[in-house]
């Protein structure tokens, strides 16, 4: 390693201090991979200074999860956790995760049935950080894989990364709390772009704001709209990826909240298999709107695009408890529309933002 | 990584999973290594995947922590919270059932310098889950994976190490452990043995204690047989002028050693004699003989500044400082196992009671 970069000690103590608040005697897991060396050291260090412990579980795939060991386990093994890990889950204060892969197209192949079981062993590990037991939070460490999907050098995807994690996130926070008491107030919104019109309810449904709290960079706030609502048709035309296959230009026709028909660009075999996995897999679990300005274009990283200032996102599969969201699936895939060249926002048919743009909010 | 698998790592991974660990369905067992033995842990994951067992992997890039970070956790955390591990990693370590430490490091010097103080109370925190460890019939392995960094220390290119490394590991173990027993099998007859060499007079009880082949169970590579002499036993000097004695990452050249009833009572170095001191002033148990081993790997003919194979040495013994195995009777308390080489091979003897049993490093059994 070579000197350590100003920028990570900030983004450490963002973590540590905002985003998880340690407290005294916390475990704090972290599942990492190897190349977040700087970021871990400071985090181990930052998490020591606050009187707490860091467990910290790297490995070259994502703790819990290893498909080195997923492909070859007698299959009654692959959906079961290590009981040891498992008390891990079931006790830990709080979970940070840093994604810092060496080849982001490194997933191994595992047949379907093997990558189901392997996630269903993984649930145990989400349960207490998805029903908001535990503070938690979900980040990335810049490493050249992510560069490379990016399409920079590492240097600029430093200056990137940085400008959309290190904000003022008081500032941010308060920003889109005005936009989300808006949309708290409205019933029915509706998106309106190239290829693309749909309506979804957020009647009876508060929307939450994440200003650097349960994502790093955070800068979205987001509703799981009425399970049956979704009617229309949408372009989701920021390219993405799902276990490490890129999938984009995905098409999806709404009827009563179902996605009737579906086609991708790319990767449609993956999008199908994915709208199949189970009962909910189907419906919408969640409306986001992205009001970072630090993310101006895409980077195929679902944690930084979906935050896009501009874009909106529909996640298909399973919607937040905390917000309402009754629909329950193993998926939970962000699919991202930008609305910057053309797009719109309607809350009970007032235009609130155009081209990307807030008006009258 | 490199694409092509080396096919000697398939085999080095076969020996641990099944020979040094015998893994069973069910187990959950812990990987400690670096991320520079990428390679191995990847074919260890599997070959556990394939004896359904679970692998409960744990990455860190410096060689002498059982727990990831620790060294670098333990400067900035405040020292009342040191003795004593996280409760998870605590409780993970009660119920393991196999533990498996690749030593793989990057940068041999790359630890973090911790006071002596907080270093001893680091040490604490292990003390119950090596007790456990070492306790008889628990499984567990400690190995080394070659990397730049270790091929560096022994002064060699990494294909020549790598060489060495299998070379000394991929043995046929079962031949080794008849040969080894034979010899074992006329110490555990023995009372006392004696130890003569260059600076060196000293002598051991291993009356009523029997020893222990490490025929690739314990350490791959094995190729030694070894006891906890008795506690009190160790009488005279012992000079390891031949080899520097090397501990978690220090290295102290020319050590010393004069003993009375088993206590180190003078100890010297002609370097980095402070950390020798501190070792021994880690506690009470800390200036006993924990071990005595003597190396038999006809696969290590050199030094190689790494207490894994140096110790194997054949025509060495090793005399470890600090902690005893309880799994040879040993009875010895402390959080410091401290093993030291001493090279028999030029002007060198064993005698067991009175008799030369091995003379300049070969055997006269």
């Amino acid at each position: 390693m070579g000197a350590v970069d100003a920028r990570v000690a900030e983004y450490a103590r963002l973590l540590v201090e905002r985003s998880l608040d340690v407290q005294p005697g916390w475990q704090v897991l972290i599942r990492a991979q190897p190349e977040a060396r700087a970021l871990i050291e400071e985090l181990t260090a930052m998490i020591a200074r606050r009187r707490a412990y860091p467990l910290l579980r790297m490995n070259f795939t994502q703790y819990p999860s290893d498909e080195a060991w997923a492909s070859e386990a007698p299959l009654d093994l692959v959906g079961e956790m290590a009981p040891i890990d498992r008390y891990a889950a079931d006790h830990m204060d709080a979970r940070i995760t840093v994604d810092a892969p060496d080849n982001t197209r490194g997933v191994a192949v595992l047949s379907p049935e093997r990558r189901a079981l392997m996630k269903r062993a993984a649930a145990p590990f989400f349960r207490r950080t998805i029903a908001d037991e535990i503070p938690w939070v979900g980040c990335q460490f810049p490493t050249n894989a992510l560069a490379q999907e990016a399409g920079m050098p590492l240097a600029a995807f430093e200056d990137f990364f940085y400008d959309a994690c290190l904000r003022d996130w008081d500032a941010e926070g308060r920003a889109m709390q005005r936009l989300v008491a808006r949309f708290d107030e409205a019933d029915r919104v509706r998106i309106v772009g190239d290829e693309t019109d749909l309506v979804l309810s957020l009647r009876g449904r508060k929307g939450e704001v994440d200003a650097g709290y349960t994502n790093m960079p955070g800068g979205e706030f987001f509703f799981s709209p009425l399970e049956d609502s979704a009617e229309g048709t949408v372009y989701l035309d920021v390219p993405t990826e799902l276990d490490g296959a890129p999938v984009s230009g995905i098409r999806l026709v709404f009827r009563k909240g179902h996605v009737e028909g579906a086609s991708a660009e790319q990767g449609e075999a993956e999008l199908l298999a994915a709208l199949d996995l189970d009962e909910g897999a189907r419906f919408v679990g969640e409306l986001g709107i992205g009001c970072n300005e630090g993310i101006t274009r895409p980077m195929r990283s679902i944690l930084f695009d979906e935050k896009m200032a501009g874009t909106v996102h529909l996640a298909l599969g399973a919607s937040y408890p905390k917000v309402g969201g009754t629909n329950v699936s193993a998926l939970h895939w962000d699919l991202i529309k930008d609305l910057r060249t053309g797009g719109r926002i309607e809350l009970d048919g007032d235009v609130v933002q155009e081209n990307g743009v807030w008006v009258r909010v | 990584m490199g694409a092509v698998l080396d096919p000697r790592v398939e085999e080095y991974a076969r020996l641990l999973v099944e020979r040094s660990l015998a893994v069973q369905p069910g187990w959950q067992v812990m990987i400690v290594a670096t991320p520079s033995s990428r390679p191995l842990v990847e074919e260890l994951v599997r070959q556990l995947a394939r004896a359904g067992a679970w692998p409960l992997v744990r990455l860190s890039y410096v060689d002498q922590e059982q727990v990831p970070f620790d060294s670098l956790w333990a400067t900035e955390a405040p020292e009342e919270l040191l003795g004593t591990m996280a409760p998870i990693e605590a409780r993970t370590r009660e119920e393991l059932d196999a533990w498996l430490l690749i030593f793989g490091s990057e940068n041999t010097r790359g630890a973090t310098v911790l006071s002596a103080q907080r270093r001893q109370k680091l040490r604490q925190a292990y003390v119950p889950f090596n007790q456990r460890r070492l306790a008889p019939g628990f499984p567990w392995v400690g190995c080394l994976y070659p990397t730049e960094a270790l091929a560096q220390e022994a002064g060699m290119t990494l294909a020549d190490y790598a060489d060495f490394v299998y070379g000394a590991c991929l043995l046929d173990w079962e031949r080794e452990r008849e040969r080894m027993s034979g010899y074992a099998e006329r110490f555990d007859a023995g009372e006392t043995v004696r130890i003569v060499g260059g600076g060196t007079d000293l002598t051991l009880s291993i009356v009523g204690r029997s020893g222990l082949v490490d025929d690739a169970h314990y350490n791959v590579p094995g190729g030694e047989f070894f006891y906890s002499p008795v506690e009190d036993s160790a009488e005279g000097v012992i000079e390891f002028s031949e080899f520097p004695a090397v501990y978690q990452g220090a290295i102290c050249e020319g050590v010393r050693l004069r003993f009375e009833a088993g206590k180190v009572v003078d100890a010297s170095a002609r370097a980095n004699e402070d950390y020798l001191i501190g070792a021994l002033d880690t506690d009470e148990g800390a200036r006993r003989l924990g071990e005595l081993g003597i190396g038999c790997n006809p696969g290590i003919q050199r030094h190689t500044r790494n207490t894994l194979f140096d110790e194997k040495i054949d025509g060495t013994v090793h005399l470890a400082l600090g902690a005893g195995l309880a799994f040879v009777g040993g009875l010895n308390q402390s959080a410091v196992h401290w093993d030291m080489v001493k090279d028999l091979r030029r002007g060198g003897r064993i005698e067991l009671d009175g008799v030369v049993v091995q003379q300049d490093g070969a055997w006269a059994l």
